[in-house]
């Protein structure tokens, strides 16, 4: 016969499995994963990711995206170049979601990790009107949208490689992709289960 | 909230909301179109119905065939100042790892081939291996496996950029959409379909539902 609090229960992040937190060695009764809890170094991991993902971020902004090669004169355009660009030429939709996904996205999920971060390991910060849970939840929900840039350039590089006309991807596209390949790993190392007081 | 317990094992008719982490109890839904919200946020925590195992299977495997479709034939037919060609998803990536991007084609095909094509093939073996209800620890390490791959999955968003990518070139050449780009879109709906519809848990608890029965079954088939 068991007898638990509702807080002292915590889900796998594997399968979402309920399990009793056991304070160390948490081992899930259904898969087997380890559910780690009270790690000596909590948010260093996280926080390493983020501020490499950040550094990233520069020349993914200054460095040009995308360059266009037109009898051999070459024209490159940074991301936000290539909003404008857009937005010039009437393409609404398509610089709204470039200008969304590129620039709103990550810096959001920038703040919103560095801000769960923060505020967990500061518990006289304790902000309880804000759930943490769906903010974090946010963060996951929006981060693959910060891929579309990439996607576009890799397959604009693809579809236009003619001799007359080549679309080259320009050194940005690898800071973005990093960009995006370390805010998710950031995201991916912090650990919800030090989130409390927030139900 | 004191919670009494048997055993651990009755902390399966509990979960645990991954939007705002509310602790909902189970509530044995009629089967239907029904499913269990939670209390606090309304997100939908399960679904409930008999068909599942049967459309699971039946849509991992059209999903596999719609997949392939959309990498072996041509996305779209490109026409640019006179100079005409034929372009798939895979010679796409190709040009672009040859052109010298390996870190942002690498990166390409993880997302758009390699981990859709995984993820579809364990939804097939986790629902195969469950309807002949035979390897109850291999159908296990497989959904730890779909579980790890699962947050890198953005089929959907690599749809947003080929319509994006289409609209960009446009003014500057001539397109017609091939049959691969119709067979992707239905593969990203039925993907939709599966993220929104099967939950991992619900896998988890369809495998000890049919386990426990195969079980329950064996010494009633020999006697
Ligand atoms: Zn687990
Ligand atoms: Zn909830």
């Amino acid at each position: 016969m068991y007898s638990v609090e509702s807080d002292e229960l915590i889900s796998c992040p594997v399968c979402e499995a309920v399990n009793i937190d056991k304070r160390q060695n948490n081992i899930c009764r259904r898969c087997g994963s380890k559910i780690y809890h009270h790690r000596s170094t909590p948010t260093e991991k996280s926080w390493a990711y983020l501020l490499t993902a950040m550094i990233f971020y520069v020349p993914a902004n200054l460095y040009p995206m995308m360059i266009i090669e037109q009898f051999g004169s070459e024209s490159g355009s940074t991301i936000l170049e290539g909003v404008i660009e857009l937005w010039n030429h009437g393409d609404y939709p398509i610089a709204l979601i470039i200008l969304v996904a590129s620039i709103f996205v990550p810096i959001a999920k920038f703040i919103m990790l560095a801000y769960l971060l923060i505020s967990v390991r500061n518990p006289l910060n304790n902000n309880t009107k804000i759930n943490k849970h769906k903010v974090y939840y946010f963060t996951e929900l929006i981060g693959p949208w910060s891929m579309v840039d990439v996607f576009v350039v890799g397959i604009l590089a693809g579809l236009v490689h003619l001799s007359s006309v080549k679309i080259v991807a320009g050194a940005a596209s690898t800071a973005f992709a990093l960009t995006v390949f370390f805010t998710l790993l950031a995201a991916h190392a912090f650990d919800t289960k030090l989130i409390r007081g927030s139900r | 909230m004191k919670i009494e317990l048997n055993s651990e094992d009755e902390l399966d008719a509990y979960i645990i909301c991954h939007k705002c982490h509310t602790l909902n109890r189970e509530v044995l839904i009629e089967n239907g179109s029904k499913a269990l919200c939670c209390s606090q946020c309304g997100i939908v925590l399960y679904h409930h119905d008999n068909g599942f195992l049967d459309r699971g299977l039946a849509l991992s495997i059209s999903g596999l065939i719609f997949f392939i479709i959309a990498n072996v034939f041509p996305l779209v037919q490109i026409n640019i100042l006179g100079s005409e060609s034929f372009i798939s998803i895979l010679s796409m990536i190709d040009s672009l790892i040859a052109s010298g991007y390996y870190l942002v084609g690498l990166f390409i095909i993880y997302l758009i081939f390699i981990f859709p094509l995984m993820i579809f093939l364990l939804y097939f073996f986790i629902f195969y291996l469950m309807k002949r209800g035979t390897r109850e620890i291999l159908v296990g390490n497989l959904l730890i496996l779909l579980a790890r791959i699962i947050p890198w999955h953005m089929s959907d968003i690599f749809l947003i950029s080929i319509l994006v990518a289409i609209v960009k070139l446009l003014g500057i050449a001539d397109i017609h959409l091939g049959v691969s780009f119709w067979a992707l879109i239905i593969f990203v709906l039925i993907d939709i379909y599966f993220t929104r519809n099967i939950h991992l848990r619900e896998l988890w608890m369809l495998r000890k539902q049919v386990y426990q029965l195969s079980e329950e079954e064996a010494p009633h088939v020999l006697g």
